[in-house]
């Protein structure tokens, strides 16, 4: 054997572990799926195999027990409303902090990203108390509105390192073309960021609709304002033995997230790392 | 004259593009956090209109009289330790393997990150079913006996479960940033070693890992802060059981709090904890960014 063939002999053998590596690695998902189209007794039988027939009628009886269609609607109301106020106003913070350096700046800079150093588990005890003062705890709006303080700190720090790239040169000559400085923000900069508005937008959607903690302490206590992940968490825990309706409230609730990975997979990676090396 | 209207003018300016960021993140984060200074040093129900100023009186509850705070803090670092090394260690070579020309190597990037972009909670829902049905079923067609072993409901294993499925929901996050990190080392360099005779090994050690600096200090800082957070996997897995055997901080203080209603203490304890996090990431992240070698 030369060289080349002993590589390739090489590489051969490394897909072949790997393969078998990824199906372990992918069963429980699989599993997951699996059992939500088999009949109760099937899934006490034979948890680990594929089922044999197709039982839909699960996902008609949990769509209606969980009332699905209007947790996916919540669920989609607070992630908008959190990603646009996020992106909106870490991305005028960050043009301002970084094409005026002063005193002023460094220290707005410097406040407004620090709390990045604080979990969110050290506050989440008062956290409770002041959003009941300020009417933000127990609806969709409010919950949204907070996430826009929890993920300006990060966005404000990625957008900030990303403006440095953007020559002034543009702005200036907006500024000479007469346009006021909101102008050349919203329709000179704002267009510019668009790669990392993306990575924002990857990062803040991925973790606001899986998010558990904040909901489950500001919205948990009404049924009308709950999120996917927590009505999946209470369903399943009251599900805990009948396991074809548990099965099938899981993959409803990981079915979007899914979904969106298999067609933006490139992005959605592209994003995550992009967000992780700034960040 | 001029001058100075300008000024104001850009001042203005300032205010309205950065004001509201600041404003947001005091009333979510600096508020909460300064409220809980105070509250620690309080008794506090939740309920009661004034919470009654009692000193370090609390500090000293969790640090010295009762041990449940101090075994959630050991059980965190145990369970940050284990996390750090073994997530780390299996992404890098897994994204080692699949930087090679492998068939399909997109697709199985793919397959080892849809764990991570699913819901914490269902994921430990997921290994629940298996751990006790799945394992149960392979048991009585094998007869293996590792299987018949009570995977959640023995203290010892129980952390090990725990840890276990914690790594299987991230891993992907970390394969995917070592991969970008491996396809960053320049080629020529490789080729420099494999002309100066370095064999495989030889050539992943001296020069691919010292070059994988930055991957490795991301990496290594985005695991710890995760393992130090843990909470969701926990709740759906064992809620911090057998015999408290896997109750991390988080979920320590959320139940001091919610459940005891103990307010003051659950504040203490919050500050104790964002110390410990505070300490524990900044000596980190020193020791990995001063080892890292430039080109």
């Amino acid at each position: 054997m030369n060289m080349k063939q002993k590589k390739a002999f090489k590489n051969w053998l490394v897909f072949i572990v790997i393969f078998v590596i990824a199906i372990f690695y992918f069963y429980p998902v699989l599993l997951m799926f699996a059992n939500s189209f088999k009949s109760l007794g099937d899934v006490i039988k034979s948890p680990i195999s594929m089922p044999k027939e197709l039982v839909i009628q699960n996902y008609k009886d949990v769509i209606k027990k969980m009332d699905y269609l209007r947790l996916f609607r919540n669920n989609v109301i607070i992630t908008v409303l959190g990603i646009v106020g996020i992106v909106f106003f870490s991305s005028a913070a960050a043009y301002i902090l970084d094409r005026r350096r002063n005193k002023y700046t460094k220290i707005m800079y410097t406040l407004i990203i620090t709390p990045m150093l604080i979990p969110f588990q050290t506050i989440m005890i008062t956290l409770l108390k002041a959003m009941t003062i300020v009417h933000l705890s127990g609806s969709k709006i409010g919950l949204g509105i907070q996430y826009w303080g929890f993920g300006v700190p990060m966005a404000t720090f990625i957008f900030y390192n990303f403006m440095k790239t953007i020559p002034k040169e543009i702005d200036e000559s907006a500024k000479i073309d007469g346009a006021s400085t909101f102008r050349t923000y919203i329709s000179v900069i704002f267009p510019l960021l668009k790669s990392v508005t993306f990575t924002v937008i990857v990062l803040d959607v991925m973790w606001i609709w899986n998010d558990f903690l904040l909901p489950l302490l500001m919205v948990n206590s009404n049924k009308e304002t709950k999120t996917l992940v927590l009505a999946a968490y209470t369903f399943v825990g009251s599900m805990n033995t009948k396991w074809h309706y548990a099965m099938t409230g899981m993959v409803l609730a990981v079915v979007p997230s899914i979904i969106v990975f298999i067609f933006l997979q490139k992005y959605i990676v592209e994003g995550v790392v992009a967000g992780a090396v700034k960040g | 004259m001029l001058s100075s209207k300008r000024k104001m003018k850009e001042m203005a300016e300032n205010l309205a593009f950065t004001l509201p960021a600041f404003l947001l993140a005091a009333l979510m984060i600096y508020i909460p956090f300064i409220m809980s200074g105070y509250y620690s040093l309080t008794k506090w129900n939740g309920i009661a209109k004034e919470p009654k100023f009692i000193g370090l009186e609390n500090f000293k509850t969790i640090l010295i009289e009762s041990k449940d705070f101090i075994n959630s803090l050991l059980f965190t670092g145990k369970y940050t330790l284990v996390f750090v090394v073994f997530s780390n260690v299996i992404a890098l070579a897994l994204a080692v393997a699949l930087t090679r020309k492998i068939k399909l190597a997109n697709f199985f990037r793919g397959v080892f990150f849809i764990p991570y972009i699913m819901s914490m909670t269902i994921v430990g829902f997921i290994w629940k079913f298996i751990f006790s049905s799945g394992f149960e079923q392979i048991y009585k067609a094998t007869q293996w006996g590792w299987l018949n072993l009570s995977w959640l409901g023995d203290p010892k294993l129980a952390f090990y479960s725990v840890v276990f499925v914690g790594i299987w929901q991230q891993l992907g996050f970390y394969i995917v940033l070592y991969i970008a990190g491996l396809q960053a080392v320049p080629s020529d360099v490789l080729e420099a070693a494999t002309v100066d005779g370095a064999n495989g090994w030889q050539k992943f050690f001296r020069v691919t890992l010292p070059l994988l600096g930055p991957s490795i200090t991301t990496c290594i800082f985005m695991s710890l802060t995760n393992a130090l957070k843990v909470f969701d996997i926990i709740l759906a897995l064992t809620k911090g059981g057998p015999g408290n055997s896997t109750y991390s901080v988080t979920l320590q203080i959320y139940n001091e709090a919610f459940t005891s209603n103990n307010y003051g203490l659950g504040s203490a304890e919050s500050i104790v904890y964002f110390l410990f996090v505070l300490v524990i990431t900044q000596v980190v992240l020193k020791i990995f960014s001063s080892r890292e070698v430039d080109l």
